[in-house]
């Protein structure tokens, strides 16, 4: 194993201890606050310090995320396949690296409500959330600490199809999550704010924009014509016309149902469900155009 | 009419070279030379070029014009 490497391997493993202990640690913090907040009591100014390590384990939890995912896709470059257990490392490192801008959102929306004497309903949703990133911290430390299996690895790859098929699969995640949640906001048209829009598209295009970098990086090294192989050009050719289709009758049934309102709520998020939409059916395409033959 | 290929047969016949060393070869995904095999995907006159060269035959060896059947 190269020195940068192990070096990475390291600081990955020492992140996903840190990470796992803080998550238990957080756990007791919250045992110990959300009886006091829940019913309104006072809390001490070193019951709130408390509230620090809590984001202290986040912001380790994010670096061991980004280290994680890294170290997937590079596994993933030279893999002979991308296998079920490889999507599911996509899947849950992509979520988990989402539900941590979650976690701050829900956390200081509990503050909020604390303070102005509101109920906190957050809370049911904070401890699953947590549960299933301290499971796939993990998974993960785990994998760091034994290595990714090199058995099913191939030594040389000229032209690589596995980054191409992750950037996909995350888009797909992106995707339907941007979509999932502009449609979600029609039902709340007065909750809807700009802000939040802007936020929520940042958020879900980080893991996307990550991805694409990654991909990007490795491309760098060789010449722009030869960024694809034939029948990947086919295949995202194929795909665009399909997305093209698709986005036009979706804007086009979205057009419709707000015909009589279109300076309404839809006037905010005819954006974001274009950009999702396209990139949920642009990665859907390539991954059943690859997939089919 | 349809594009048939014996490029299984002629990795096989080749020390059993995979998929991925002939993608290799060719500068191609794996996934492109499946696809290729299974008769899903018609090979560029460069690339069917670049294969009959690596097996050193002609080119009719390996492709070849499949008739298909019109109901008549």
């Amino acid at each position: 194993m190269k020195k940068p490497e192990k070096l990475l391997r390291s600081v990955s493993v020492v992140l996903g201890l840190a990470s796992t202990a803080f998550f238990v640690i957080d756990y007791f913090i919250f045992t110990r606050l959300r009886p006091k907040m829940v019913n309104f009591e006072a809390v001490s100014p070193a019951e709130e310090e408390l509230m620090n390590w809590v984001g202290i384990g986040l912001l380790s939890f994010l670096a061991f995320c980004l280290l994680s995912l890294f170290q997937t896709a590079k596994f993933l470059k030279n893999a002979r396949k991308i296998t079920l257990f490889s999507l599911f490392l996509i899947v849950s490192g992509v979520l988990s690296l989402l539900f941590i801008l979650g976690d701050v959102a829900l956390l200081s929306d509990i503050g909020k409500q604390y303070k102005h004497g509101l109920a906190q309903p957050e809370w049911l949703v904070l401890y699953p959330v947590m549960a299933f990133q301290f499971s796939t911290a993990i998974i993960f430390t785990y994998l760091h600490f034994f290595g990714f299996s090199k058995e099913k690895q191939v030594k040389h790859i000229a032209r690589d199809n596995n980054i191409f098929l992750v950037v996909q699969y995350v888009g797909v995640i992106c995707g339907l999550l941007g979509l999932t949640s502009s449609s979600l906001r029609f039902l709340f048209p007065g909750a809807t704010q700009q802000v939040h829009i802007v936020m929520s598209l940042i958020t879900l295009l980080m893991p996307y924009a990550l991805a694409v970098g990654y991909w990007l990086i490795t491309k760098l090294q060789e010449e722009h014509r030869q960024w694809y192989d034939e029948k990947q050009i086919q295949d995202i050719g194929k795909s665009a016309f399909l997305t093209l289709f698709l986005s036009v009758i979706l804007m086009g049934v979205v057009f419709i149902i707000n015909y009589n309102n279109l300076s309404g709520v839809v006037s905010l998020l005819w954006f974001p469900l274009y950009l999702f939409s396209v990139l949920l059916f642009f990665s859907l395409g390539n991954l059943y155009l690859t997939g089919k033959d | 009419m349809k594009l048939g290929n014996h490029l299984r047969k002629y990795r096989f016949d080749h020390d059993e070279i995979t998929q991925q060393d002939l993608a290799n070869a060719v500068g191609v995904t794996r996934l492109t030379i499946h696809s290729i095999e299974k008769g899903k995907f018609n090979p560029s006159a460069l690339l069917a070029l670049k294969l009959v060269r690596f097996f050193k035959v002609r080119f009719e060896d390996i492709f070849y014009l499949v008739e298909e059947r019109t109901n008549e």
